[in-house]
């Protein structure tokens, strides 16, 4: 499994995808950051510890899981990858692990540029920074929510095996249904995969609601690894089973 | 023990039989052409041999065991199948890269197969800008990392040009030299014909001969009678009736098989006129169009 492992990761490092969405993740997350901090009369305490949170690494590391997987069938690598390590599901599982691994280290980098950015302003503007103990609390949550979504996006991404139409029904998903069904209904969106459990794990409500309505964040991670379950075992079955022609 | 067997397998897609009841073995230190027309079922028969496609029966082993069941596969068997593709971002050195580390193979192996393959000058050249020998040849290199002691390559010789072709004849030569057991499938005899020790010929998904070139193939040891009649209709039914083999050719037939003096024979009985009438030398080709063309079973 390490070999394997340490395979995937080499694939990840190889190609300029990971780099150029580590830099797309990066610039948007410091962005918002700034701008919220010179443009914003004054905020709370909670207020700067959410903002910190408010990387974009979940999104760009979900994408990637995706298109890490889908993109064997893609560029139709597949078959040599299953050549090299005929075990399919140790393969799946070697390739949501590294991308788990990708993405707490794809958060680490964006959550610790944000944190050094934002008290940098807050120091020149003369504002009280966010503690030291609640950064470390974000990041750990940040990193925790970053590989979970990671794996997450392999296992879609081995199911559905269609770059595009993965891609666009997780844009749909996390900006359009699972926001509704949060809202309209938060009792059950407080489950859902892309926001409602991360949410719980990052003990940010979204749209900010209140806390009362997310679950613990253990049962944030619990619901996340639930939902990779899910995903994976029904990737798993579809990989063992068919056939690669 | 063969290196590779292949026994009674049968893969169906749905309603269409790709493979049917295919039987045979490949040795050692020979290499060993896997030829038939296109849609005959070869690229299927090596999938089900790597274990990319699950067959319906029948099974399809190295040494007795599933390709799945390899430690270290890639140091047993080396593939490259007909669509073997790279990220196209990823360099040709760096694809190696990842299959040494999959493989557990020494990093240094990576060197030597691009060396081997000629592609040292390209190891940092992306593969998406590679052209289709190049391309080739990087499968290949992938293929050897392992040093592996089957050499499965399907379609080889595609893309390749002529000193490409010679390059991969010699190759697989060497490797056989080796002790290695190579399978090359391929469409076009003329390619292979000069490399080979043994073929299987399929078709229809069936088996139509296995052997040595010469035994299967035959060349001129095989009759081929040209004859043209005034009635060929009515010639090629007396000729069917009393059991010879009969294609059209052009404004005539071909009979394979048999003499010009027994062609004459059977027409003088049915008293039909004939207009011409000539022996052909048998070509590697024809023969083995002719052990591939539908019902032509041998």
């Amino acid at each position: 499994m390490t070999t394997l492992l340490g395979a995937e990761l080499l694939k990840l490092r190889t190609t300029r995808t990971f780099v150029t969405l580590v830099a797309l993740a990066l610039g948007l997350s410091l962005l918002v950051v700034v701008l919220t901090l010179l443009l914003a009369d004054e905020m709370a305490p909670d207020q700067l510890r959410n903002l910190f949170t408010a990387d974009f690494t979940g999104l760009f590391i979900l994408l990637l899981g995706v298109i890490g997987m889908a993109g064997e069938w893609r560029h139709k690598t597949i078959t040599g990858t299953v050549l090299a390590a005929p075990d399919r599901l140790r393969l799946l599982t070697a390739k949501a692990l590294s991308y788990a691994a990708a993405g707490a280290v794809l958060s680490f980098i964006v959550t610790v540029s944000i944190m050094l950015v934002g008290s940098v302003i807050l120091s020149l503007s003369g504002d009280d920074g966010v503690p030291f103990s609640d950064l470390l609390d974000v990041l750990w949550r940040n990193l925790l929510v970053a590989a979970l979504l990671g794996a997450l996006g392999v296992t879609i991404g081995a199911l559905v095996r269609n770059q595009i139409v993965a891609i666009v029904g997780l844009l749909i998903l996390s900006f359009v249904l699972e926001p509704a069904l949060y809202g309209l209904v938060p009792e059950v969106g407080r489950f859902s995969p892309l926001l409602g459990a991360p949410s719980a794990i990052s003990d940010v409500p979204p749209f900010d609601g209140d806390s009362d309505e997310l679950l613990a964040p253990v049962i944030g991670v619990l619901v996340m690894l639930g939902w990779i379950g899910l995903f994976f075992a029904a990737a798993g079955a579809r990989l063992r089973r068919g056939d690669l022609v | 023990m063969a290196p590779v067997e292949i026994h009674n397998l049968s893969k169906r897609f749905g309603h269409v039989v790709a493979v049917k009841d295919l039987s045979f073995d490949i040795e050692a230190g020979r290499v060993t052409g896997f030829l038939g027309p296109n849609g005959a079922g070869k690229s299927t028969t090596l999938r089900a041999l790597l274990g990319l496609v699950r067959p319906t029966a029948g099974t399809a082993t190295f040494g007795g065991r599933n390709y799945e069941e390899l430690e270290q596969p890639s140091t047993q068997v080396g593939a490259v199948l007909e669509d073997t593709a790279f990220h196209p971002g990823r360099t040709a050195r760096n694809h190696l890269r990842v299959l040494a580390q999959t493989g557990e193979h020494p990093p240094q192996r990576v060197d030597d197969v691009l060396a081997q393959v000629g592609l040292t000058e390209a190891a940092d050249r992306r593969a998406g800008g590679f052209s289709m020998g190049m391309r080739q040849r990087l499968a290949i290199a992938g293929a050897l990392l392992g040093d592996p002691e089957v050499l499965i390559l399907d379609e080889p010789t595609n893309g390749l040009d002529p000193p490409g072709i010679r390059w991969m004849r010699d190759m697989v030569r060497e490797q056989a030299g080796r002790g290695r057991a190579v399978l090359i499938s391929s469409h076009l005899l003329a390619e292979v014909a000069q490399s080979v020790d043994d073929v299987v010929v399929i078709a229809g998904g069936e088996l139509r001969a296995q052997g040595t070139l010469e035994h299967v193939l035959g060349g001129d040891d095989v009759p081929v009678t040209v004859v043209r009649a005034q009635d060929n209709a009515r010639l090629a039914k007396a000729l069917t009736s009393t059991g010879h083999a009969v294609q059209p050719d052009g404004d005539g037939l071909v009979v394979v098989g048999s003499t010009p003096e027994q062609v004459g024979v059977v027409a003088g009985d049915a008293g039909i006129y004939l207009v011409g009438l000539a022996q052909r030398s048998r070509s590697l080709e024809q023969a083995f169009f002719e052990l591939t063309a539908d019902g032509k079973s041998l």
